[in-house]
């Protein structure tokens, strides 16, 4: 069974497009390295950077290992704090993409849901659900969040807070965006609803909920992709944002964001690296994953075939 | 009933005994489709149902609940559509999409579901129906989807079929196939039929009894055969002439002058008085009653008799 799967596969259009397009090679095998480095940290790392008792303050802003005064011991330098910053990096990075993907499978379900009843049934429902979606558009989730994880610190407390800090960045950053889901997937529902396929189903006499998750929702699922895509590299950029504003990732457990604001006090003493490395690596991480975003709209969408 | 609505049906009364097959006869836009959905209570919104009642097995179906209408729905009363390559979904195989309907309607297991379609598929002349189950539509030709089509709507062994037009899709060959096919089921099950087309021929095999309707209202009502022997109504009449069988080789078809009126602009009296070779004053001005000749029901002042 897996190996028919496989085979369609590999004779699909999809596979066929994805070998002729190089940008879409190079984009997905740089996201399964990182993917991989990242969730194998425990592995790859040299150290680990959340452990206290192997940080030395003395090996603290040493640079990266081919500049003068490196060590080999720390191949792209270390931190204020002494953490080598290779492995902080790595263990960043999956903090980072964790909080990306949990956050777009809180919207995806939260948006998805909302635009299949609103598309589904339409009238009232619709302009109500539709009309909250423009109300949350017009926050910028950037301020959602600052709002609402400002409050939280100032009542429960900064400790509290670093416990649940990568719970509650998923939350807010999950919570801000799902109109961008459910735009998306109303606008496929109500083309899909006029299909007679639909009717088809209903003279079968099956429930509303069954006919929408089952039949439509596969039909609407190229452009969920898409905007998946688009949607893990947004979030990461959002929570890269909020932990450079000081309201993400606490330093002792630096996402990538976090780690690019707290060189950014040595920058112009000299320690650059503490921030422009994590930097590129996020900057390339949010590339691919629009690159890729790219062509999967490309692909799924007959329409722009490309020549 | 709200004052700005437009009325799509009106005096479409017509009864069908068990395992009786009917046919509904008339142009685009006469009501056809529009009354078959009203019988399952599935007309798309703005439009609903203002009045009346239709009775199946003793209930009114207009005054059921949405949960005893869905009892009925797949279960009672199964629809087969125009078009076999819309009315599939194309990212489901066949065999979720026919099992479906027995698990929303019966406690039934897994393998017995899939036997069951299985079954299905071979009733309706599928060859080799245990591999192309696990097929989707996009595999299948026109016929065989169409035949698929056939097969969910009788693998709950309804005791009522609508078909709308089912073969207008196919091509005619494949036509005749279909149409055997479901002749064929409908007698070996005793499954009643109402089949809904343009094609007078297809009528004439098929059903037993026909109705001609005409923008919105039943114009003829009666046995198939004295519908297409024995026309009374000008409407009928006209379509009986537009065969291309009617017509010496080499000339061109009849046809009804104009067209059929929309909704909004539905004209004084008879309905049908401004194409109507026939017509009189009294056309004008008076909507016809019914009145009873033979078999036959018609709604016409100038009914023609058996001479004419």
């Amino acid at each position: 069974m897996v190996a028919v799967k496989w085979q369609q596969f590999m004779e699909s259009a999809f596979y066929h497009d994805f070998r002729r397009d190089k940008i879409a090679i190079t984009s997905f095998v740089i996201m399964c390295i990182y993917v991989v480095a990242c969730y194998a940290a425990p592995l790859i790392a040299p150290y680990n950077p959340y452990d206290p008792t192997i940080i030395d303050i003395m090996d603290s802003e040493i640079p990266p290992m081919w500049l003068d005064g490196g060590n080999s011991r720390f191949l792209l330098g270390t931190d204020a704090q002494g953490r080598d910053l290779f492995s902080t990096i790595l263990y960043g990075t999956r903090i980072s993409l964790t909080i990306g993907i949990c956050a777009v499978l809180l919207q995806g379900v939260l948006g998805i849901s909302l635009g299949l009843i609103s598309g589904y049934f339409g009238g009232r429902v619709d302009s109500f659900l539709m009309r909250l979606a423009d109300i949350q558009l017009s926050f910028s989730t950037l301020m959602v969040a600052i709002i609402f994880l400002a409050v939280f610190q100032a009542l429960f407390g900064t400790e509290l807070y670093e416990r649940l800090a990568i719970l509650m960045l998923i939350l807010v950053i999950g919570i801000a965006e799902w109109p961008q889901y459910a735009r998306t997937v109303r606008a496929s529902v109500l083309a899909e609803k006029k299909k007679e396929y639909v009717d088809a189903v209903r003279v079968v006499g099956l429930r509303p909920v069954r006919i929408m998750f089952r039949h439509i929702l596969p039909n609407t699922l190229s452009p969920i992709l898409v905007i998946s895509t688009v949607q893990v590299a947004n979030a990461i950029v959002s929570e890269a944002a909020l932990s450079f504003l000081g309201l993400g990732m606490p330093v002792s457990k630096p996402s990538l964001g976090s780690l690019i604001n707290s060189g950014f006090e040595f920058i112009f003493s000299g320690s650059w690296w503490i921030t422009i490395i994590p930097g590129i690596v996020l900057i390339v991480l949010v590339l691919v994953m629009n690159l890729l975003g790219d062509f999967l709209r490309d692909v799924l969408n007959p329409k722009l075939y490309k020549n | 009933m709200r004052k700005e609505d437009l009325v799509a049906l009106r005096d479409v009364s017509f009864t069908l005994d068990k395992g009786e097959r009917l046919g509904i006869v008339g142009e685009s836009g006469a009501g056809k489709s529009v009354a078959a959905f009203s019988i399952l209570n599935l007309i798309s919104k703005p439009g609903y149902i203002s009045g009346g009642e239709i009775r199946f097995d003793g209930k009114d179906l207009t005054r059921l609940s949405l949960q005893e209408m869905s009892e009925i729905r797949g279960n009672r009363i199964s629809m087969i559509f125009q078009d076999p390559m819309m009315t599939l979904n194309p990212v489901l195989t066949i065999g979720t999409q026919m099992t479906e309907a027995l698990h929303a309607h019966q406690q039934i297991s897994k393998e017995e579901a899939r036997q069951r379609a299985i079954d299905s598929l071979a009733e309706v002349h599928i060859p080799s129906a245990a591999t192309r189950i696990d097929q989707y539509p996009h595999e299948l030709s026109g016929g065989m989807r169409q035949r698929v089509v056939i097969a969910i709507a009788l693998i709950t062994k309804p005791p009522l079929i609508i078909a709308d037009e089912p073969t207008t899709a196919l091509d005619v060959t494949i036509q005749a196939e279909i149409m055997d096919l479901l002749m064929e089921l409908c007698n070996s099950s005793g499954v009643g039929l109402i089949l809904i087309t343009h094609d007078l021929g297809v009528i004439s095999q098929m059903t037993e009894r026909a109705i001609v309707m005409y923008a919105g209202r039943i114009v003829e009502e009666g046995d198939t055969k004295d519908i297409i022997n024995n026309a009374r109504h000008p409407y009928t009449h006209g379509l009986m002439g537009a065969l291309p069988q009617k017509t010496t080789p080499g000339q061109r078809l009849n046809q009804i002058k104009g067209g059929m009126p929309p909704l909004n602009e539905i004209p004084k009296g008879c309905a049908f008085n401004p194409r109507c070779p026939l017509v009189d004053d009294i056309c004008r001005t008076t909507r016809p009653d019914y009145t009873t000749m033979g078999s036959t029901r018609v709604a016409c002042h100038k009914a023609l008799s058996e001479e004419s």
